[in-house]
């Protein structure tokens, strides 16, 4: 694919504006190492201490861009919905363990009711996403483009409404079952939770990689993703496979939304605007529709964010999300295919 | 050659299809007996492909019915008709170009469970087609037309059907490909396998087949032994370019 | 020759509209102008409940911005999710170019200063207006330029993203590099009042600014309505229908989607001119997500592409987002005795709205023949699986 593609581009004529596009592109990336190297030289213990921050939310954007990555694959729909699924997660997951089961602060029992909880979590996310698939998208399945992203527009304002009524318009406080302790690696303080965060994520990651890669099932989904009718002809029930990969999708979301309120200590209804575009941003990033490429997105945005909030010469913390969003639309217009991806230029 | 005296395998019966307001098949009535060659012969457009792929469950007939082995399958889902034996090798080839050959062979398995039938196979069809056996882990996208052209075929067989499909298996290949194809088509006919065959190149496909039916903007307008029609002078003019 | 029959009911379709739109902004001129002053307090009471004169004035804003974003989603096809951004670039115009904001400056054009506020710079409206659409289509281009190439869901992500800085930009500007910009969440204020030849309409005078944004909608209205059914109109439908087949014709298709794009943008930019006018001021906290998506819900309830169909749309959606969820709210829970918080069930019926209208009713209540043709075309022929339809183009 790369070979067809460069020897394309090696035939075209190097217009001024392809080199304008290639100098600017140098430019920024050149700012950015300049800056991030600026911060390294001037104090490598921050730097350090922010980097391992920025792994811990890259990890759950992972998680939420992978949700995006799956369903963008299969049926090439930006499901808009699918951050306030992970705010639904989040909320169902305070709203069980929290609330209805008492657990507040670690001990034992609370950590097994946490996991518990987290395959519950994982469920209602899934059944809702399916849910979501069976009532709406599947019929929009052949209709013009627009319909079918309005709709996912929809029903993000519906699943909002939905944690709105659940836990009202302001954000509320979860007493963690994990513990707030941390301890310091060469001056670096980790958290504990970041380590638990990590011993979630990392292995659900390589599950769902193994599921994609490695199972039947997964031989499906990648099938059906590439090309339905031949799928059909090789005995998979395509309308099957896609329900399957939505309730992967939603499974995945389940686990961030719970993992974040377990981490961050709050929930709000709007939580999943926001970090749904971030995921999103995660998933182009990497190439949207390759699963590596939303892990290697995640991460890279979660970095991105730390360093852009925490180092002592940067931005600050209140241009956050415009980082974020600035860097969609200079990938938009850079590399619209993301780091793994493919071209996403319409063929015309 | 001429038609063989063995039980029907696939009955179509006076069978509409249509997209929208476009009718592309109308009242087709045909016959595919067990062991037989069919071949399904016509210029563009008339109705060979959208003929194959309702028997395949793609696409829902608007009348008529299809049935095969005494079982009515009209109206049955694409999946569900793979279980019952048809495996169909699409117009265009269709392989899953950014998979291994060795997974696209997997896929055509797909429904299969017994592994070690599946196994073997599998060592029939790399044996029809060796140049897959080189090139096993490459993805199918970067392999030449005539090689996918073997791995779409490939991959119908591995589902073991009882009746092969075959839409335009030598559309845009070399002649000497050409000829390889259809050679193996007559090998996998030998080891027992039904096949369903439509072509733009109808001379080669009327040579090969027991029986055949021509259309004609939807319509049947001949049918008759491979041998015989192939020497029909009319049917030269009008499609064989004679 | 059956091309002219329905052109001409066409234009008498747009007649009857266009004296029915009159009609109800003289209707409510008038009301508030001479009428209501003089009413007694039971008729002033209901109508300042149920069709406050400035919930009516906002109303007329929403239409400019749904005829606007109807321009890029509508006559285009191209799913923008963040116009937001243009009303706030529009408003901040206003805001910079008719305040006493730069206090250091001291620039007057034909403005309109309050008194004791001279400082600062002070345009003319119009010239206002002139600018803050201009400068919402050098933003139109910026966005649309790259993007436009690319898929058009891409797009919709891309304008999302712009919809975010652009408010958040607004939001954090009280400092930008040690300058202020925007003077951050407190936003501007104290915007010069309107002088039309001589005529000042006062930061009350509530029926004129009515009747100003009013006519600014018209203008709307009528300009949307020569652009569709001109050249440019023809080839965005012909876009919409079939990008492929257009470009084979000869429709040039980046610079016509570019086109809809930068001119969408200019609606917007137009509209928060007026509605800075209107409150005179602009704050960026008004600025968000939800509002992007209910101009979203506007166009599609309407009728994407017909632009009475966005008027209406916009109209009621306006009016329910306004006035109607608290007024009827009020009235259900005062007869049944209940107590159902009715506002906070926006959420739910902008997204069903939109979830239903694409389900059931894609074309919107006020369709137009032809979007209705290209919206439901996988209706036609349902049972052509999605590889045919690939393949057949």
């Amino acid at each position: 694919m790369t070979s067809v593609a460069s020897g394309v581009a090696r035939k075209k004529k190097v217009t001024p504006s392809a080199i304008l596009m290639r100098a600017s592109m140098i430019m920024i990336i050149g700012v950015a190492v300049y800056w991030l190297g600026l911060n390294l030289t001037s104090d490598p213990r921050q730097f350090a201490q922010v980097t391992v921050n920025g792994l811990n939310n890259g990890l759950l954007y992972a998680l939420i861009a992978l949700g995006y990555t799956l369903v963008y694959g299969i049926i090439e729909l930006i499901n808009f919905a699918h951050g306030d699924l992970f705010m639904l997660g989040a909320v169902f997951s305070f709203a069980v363990l929290t609330e209805a089961l008492g657990a507040t602060g670690p001990s034992a029992t609370n950590y097994a009711l946490l996991l518990v909880v987290l395959l519950l979590s994982m469920l209602f996310c899934a059944f809702i996403n399916v849910s979501i698939e069976r009532l709406a998208y599947r019929r929009l399945r052949n209709a013009p483009r627009l319909a079918p992203l309005i709709t996912a527009v929809g029903m993000s304002f519906v699943l909002q409404w939905i944690g709105l009524k659940w836990i009202g318009s302001n954000p509320v406080n979860v007493n963690t079952v994990l513990p707030s302790s941390d301890f310091e690696v060469a001056g670096v303080v980790i958290a504990v939770k970041t380590l638990i965060i990590f011993a979630v994520t990392i292995p659900l990651l390589i599950v769902l990689a193994f599921i994609v890669n490695k199972t039947r099932r997964g031989r499906a989904m990648r099938a059906t993703a590439q090309d339905k009718d031949a799928s059909r002809l090789m005995g998979i029930d395509v309308n099957q496979t896609i329900t399957f990969t939505f309730a992967i999708a939603g499974a995945a979301a389940g686990a961030a939304g719970l993992m974040w309120a377990q981490t961050t200590g709050t929930v709000a209804y709007n939580l999943g605007f926001q970090l749904g575009l971030v995921a999103f941003t995660a998933a182009v990033l990497g190439g949207v529709g390759n699963l590596y490429g939303a892990v290697l997105g995640g991460i890279i945005i979660g970095l991105i964010q730390s360093y852009n909030d925490g180092l002592a010469i940067g931005p600050g913390q209140r241009w956050s999300q415009t980082m974020v969003f600035t860097l969609l639309i200079l990938l938009m217009v850079y590399r619209p295919g993301g780091l793994l991806g493919e071209t996403a230029q319409e063929k015309v | 050659m001429a038609r063989l005296n063995t039980p029907a395998m696939l009955k179509i019966n006076d069978l509409t299809v249509g997209y929208g307001a476009i009718t592309a098949v109308k009242g087709l009535t045909l016959e595919v007996r067990e062991g037989e060659i069919v071949s399904l012969i016509g210029s563009n457009g008339a109705g060979k492909s959208t003929t194959l792929r309702t028997v395949s469950g793609l696409l829902k007939p608007k009348s008529g019915n299809i049935e095969f082995l005494g079982e009515k399958i009209d109206g049955i889902a694409g999946h569900e008709i793979v279980a019952k034996g048809i495996c169909h090798s699409p117009e265009g080839r269709r392989i899953f170009p950014k998979m291994t050959v060795d997974e696209n062979l997997d896929l055509g398995a797909y429904l299969r469970k017994d592994a070690a039938a599946v196994k073997e196979t599998r060592d029939h069809v790399l044996q029809l087609f060796p140049r897959l056996q080189e090139r096993i882990n490459q993805k199918a996208g970067t392999m030449s037309g005539g090689e996918q052209q073997m791995l779409a075929v490939g991959r119908a067989l591995m589902g073991n059907p009882k009746l092969l499909i075959l839409d335009e298996p030598s559309m845009g290949l070399a002649p000497v490909l050409v000829d390889l194809i259809f050679e193996t088509i007559e090998e996998i006919r030998k080891s027992g396998v039904t096949i369903l065959l439509v072509e733009q190149n109808a001379l080669a496909a009327l040579r090969i087949a027991d029986y055949a039916y021509v259309l004609e903007s939807g319509h049947l307008k001949l049918e008759g032994d491979g041998s015989k029609l192939a020497d029909d002078p009319a049917i030269a003019q009008a499609y064989l370019g004679g | 020759m059956s091309n002219t029959a329905p052109a001409h009911t066409a234009v008498s379709g747009n007649r009857k509209w266009a004296i029915g739109f009159t009609s109800v902004v003289a209707f409510f001129f008038i009301l508030n102008k001479f009428i209501l002053p003089e009413a007694g307090s039971g008729v002033q009471k209901f109508f300042n409940a149920w069709f406050s004169l400035t919930s009516m004035a906002e109303i007329m804003i929403w239409i400019i911005m749904a005829l606007g974003l109807n321009i890029i989603v509508g006559y285009a096809g191209l799913l923008d999710l963040g116009y937001v951004a243009f009303w706030a670039l529009g408003g901040y115009v206003a805001g910079w170019l008719m305040s006493p904001f730069f206090s250091g400056l001291n620039i007057n054009f034909f403005g309109n200063p309050r008194p004791g506020l001279e400082f600062g710079i002070h345009f003319h409206v119009f010239l206002v207006l002139i600018l803050g659409g201009v400068f919402t289509a050098i933003w139109g281009v910026i966005i649309g330029g790259p993007t436009l190439r690319l898929k058009s869901d891409y797009l919709a992500l891309v304008t999302l993203g712009f919809g975010e800085i652009i408010p958040q930009f607004m939001l954090n500007g009280a400092d930008i590099a040690g300058y202020n910009v925007t003077n951050g969440a407190q936003g501007i204020g104290g915007l010069d009042d309107v002088n039309l030849f001589g005529y000042v309409i006062g930061t009350f005078a509530l029926p004129e600014k009515f009747l100003m944004v009013s006519l600014m909608a018209g203008a709307m209205i009528f300009f949307s309505i020569r652009l569709r059914d001109g050249r440019l109109g023809r080839a965005w439908l012909a876009i919409r229908e079939d990008e492929l087949a257009a470009s084979m014709m000869g429709v040039p298709l980046w610079r016509t989607k570019f086109a809809s794009y930068a001119i969408g943008a200019v609606g917007g930019g137009i509209g928060g001119v007026g509605f800075a006018i209107l409150v005179g001021g602009v704050y960026a906290d008004r600025f968000n997500f939800v509002i992007s998506i209910i101009i979203l819900a506007m166009v599609v309830m309407g009728g994407m592409g017909n632009v009475w169909g966005v008027v209406v749309g916009a109209v009621t959606l306006a009016w329910i987002n306004s006035v109607g969820l608290i007024q009827v709210g009020e009235l259900v829970n005062n007869s049944f005795g209940t107590n159902i918080n009715f506002p906070s069930y926006q959420f739910l019926l902008f997204g069903l709205l939109l979830v239903l209208m694409m389900l059931f009713r894609r074309e919107g209540f006020i369709p137009e023949a032809r979007i209705r043709m290209v919206m439901n075309e996988d209706k036609v022929d349902e049972e052509v699986s999605d590889e045919t339809k690939i393949a057949s183009k």
